[in-house]
């Protein structure tokens, strides 16, 4: 370390010398001073800079307790918002509930309608069907009675034929009995077509019965 | 020297208590949104499959030369509709009902000759939902489900689980098939068996009246008839 310029030698020689000597003044001791002086000055420095310290600080302080109060005030909100989102989720869950059986209701009802409109097709169908039978019936029915009218009618001219034919017999006329064999059997065979159609009618009334 | 020390200690110790309580700089952040990503809901989805389900499944009405008869069927893509032989015997006029309420004229393409097995052509596509084919083979235990029309009511799901697999030669079957814990009931035929992921693993055919158990045809075997196109004419009255 440096000497300082106010130190005062300790030596004791030096301090013999100067006392043998003309008395100068005695030099006061300055260091004390001046070490005051420092000292005054670095608490001084010290003081200001924890002043300036202290009051940064401060201020830190005040911008974390204004950040702590705004997070504070933010948690609120959010704590809010949150209530506020449970609620809206609540009430639009409520409100699919309520859709999503009011879609199944509808669903229901839409198959319910399917199947009464499908139950009247197959009861269309069925009648369909049955008129189409009946239609068939009627006109076998027509057929047959009209066959059947026919062969009786048939059955008359042949009945007065045959009368006819007889009287003639009786009378010694000529009496063409091949062609009252031929006609005969013509009516056979007529009579026995209707009456095969009076069979087809019957059993088509029959099948319609059965179905 | 140790006051100056001390002062100095005290000088660094201040600046070292500034250096570290720093102001807050970091803004305050907003309210992060909700996340709904991953958010799965297992009873919507499985609404929407038997939704689905019934949505793809048909009711059929076929009026054949002797009999008047009603069964179940599902639709493909191309407005092709797959149901049983036996529903459609000797068609004259066969009819399709949607779950909707719509009806849609349809014709029998072909008929399988040795599986219970035919395919409708609706003359109208429209917008039906299509069903898909699962191509993996059903495993014992496997839950499954039928959509139906049975009785020629309205549709009707049905759960239950596969049983197993059975000879179908008894049944003139050409292969194994699926033998089902599921109610199955008359108009039910021609009907989809489906996973849970609504796929179609088969087509129900039969019942086992004593054991109140369904029987349904393979998808595997609809498949190779599709794919081999081994269907016939149908019969004609």
């Amino acid at each position: 370390m440096n000497q300082e310029p106010w130190a005062v030698s300790s030596d004791p020689a030096s301090l013999s010398s100067s006392t043998s000597s003309a008395t100068p003044p005695p030099r006061r001791r300055r260091w004390p001073t001046v070490a005051m002086i420092v000292l005054l000055v670095l608490a001084t420095v010290g003081a200001v800079t924890a002043t300036v310290v202290a009051v940064d600080q401060r201020d830190v302080a005040e911008q974390w307790e204004e950040r702590a109060l705004a997070l504070e005030a933010q948690r609120d909100t959010v704590d809010d918002q949150r209530a506020e989102v449970a609620d809206q989720l609540e009430a639009t869950l409520d409100a699919l509930t309520t859709s999503e059986r009011d879609v199944d209701e509808l669903e229901d009802r839409v198959r319910t309608l399917a199947d009464e409109k499908a139950r009247a097709e197959d009861t269309a169908t069925t009648v369909q069907v049955e008129r189409d039978v009946f239609i068939e019936l009627s006109e076998l029915i027509s057929d047959a009675t009209g066959a059947l009218d026919t062969c009786v009618a048939q059955l008359f001219d042949l009945q007065s034929a045959s009368v006819e034919a007889f009287n003639r017999a009786n009378t010694g006329q000529d009496v063409d009995i091949d062609a009252l064999n031929a006609r005969s059997g013509e009516v056979t065979r007529f009579c026995n077509e209707a009456r095969t159609a009076a069979a087809s009618a019957e059993a088509a009334a029959d099948r319609l019965l059965r179905s | 020297m140790s006051s100056r020390l001390r002062i100095g200690g005290l000088l660094l110790a201040g600046l070292a208590l500034a250096a570290c309580v720093e102001p807050p700089t970091a803004p305050l952040d907003t309210p992060a949104g909700v996340e709904t990503e991953g958010f799965e809901m297992p009873e919507v989805a499985a609404t929407s499959v038997e939704r689905r389900a019934q949505e793809v499944t048909v009711r059929v009405r076929s009026l054949g030369c002797e009999q008047f008869g009603l069964g179940s069927g599902f639709v493909l893509a191309d407005g092709v509709v797959v149901t049983n032989r036996h529903v459609i015997e000797q068609p004259r006029e066969v009819t399709v009902n949607t779950w909707d309420g719509r009806s849609l004229a349809a014709e029998v393409t072909g008929v399988a000759t040795d599986t219970d097995l035919a395919l409708l052509q609706l003359e109208d596509r429209g917008d039906l939902p299509v069903a898909e084919l699962r191509t993996a083979p059903v495993e014992r235990g496997e839950e499954v489900f039928a959509v139906g029309y049975p009785g020629g009511g309205p549709a009707q799901v049905s759960p239950g689980r596969v049983l197993g697999m059975v000879d179908g030669t008894v049944l003139g079957e050409p292969a194994e098939v699926i033998r089902v814990e599921v109610e199955i009931s008359l108009g039910s035929s021609g009907g989809p068996l489906l996973d849970r992921d609504g796929l179609v693993v088969g087509v129900v055919f039969a019942v086992e009246v004593d054991a109140g158990v369904g029987l349904a045809v393979p998808v595997e075997t609809l498949l190779e008839r599709l794919d081999a196109g081994e269907l016939v004419a149908p019969g004609v009255c």
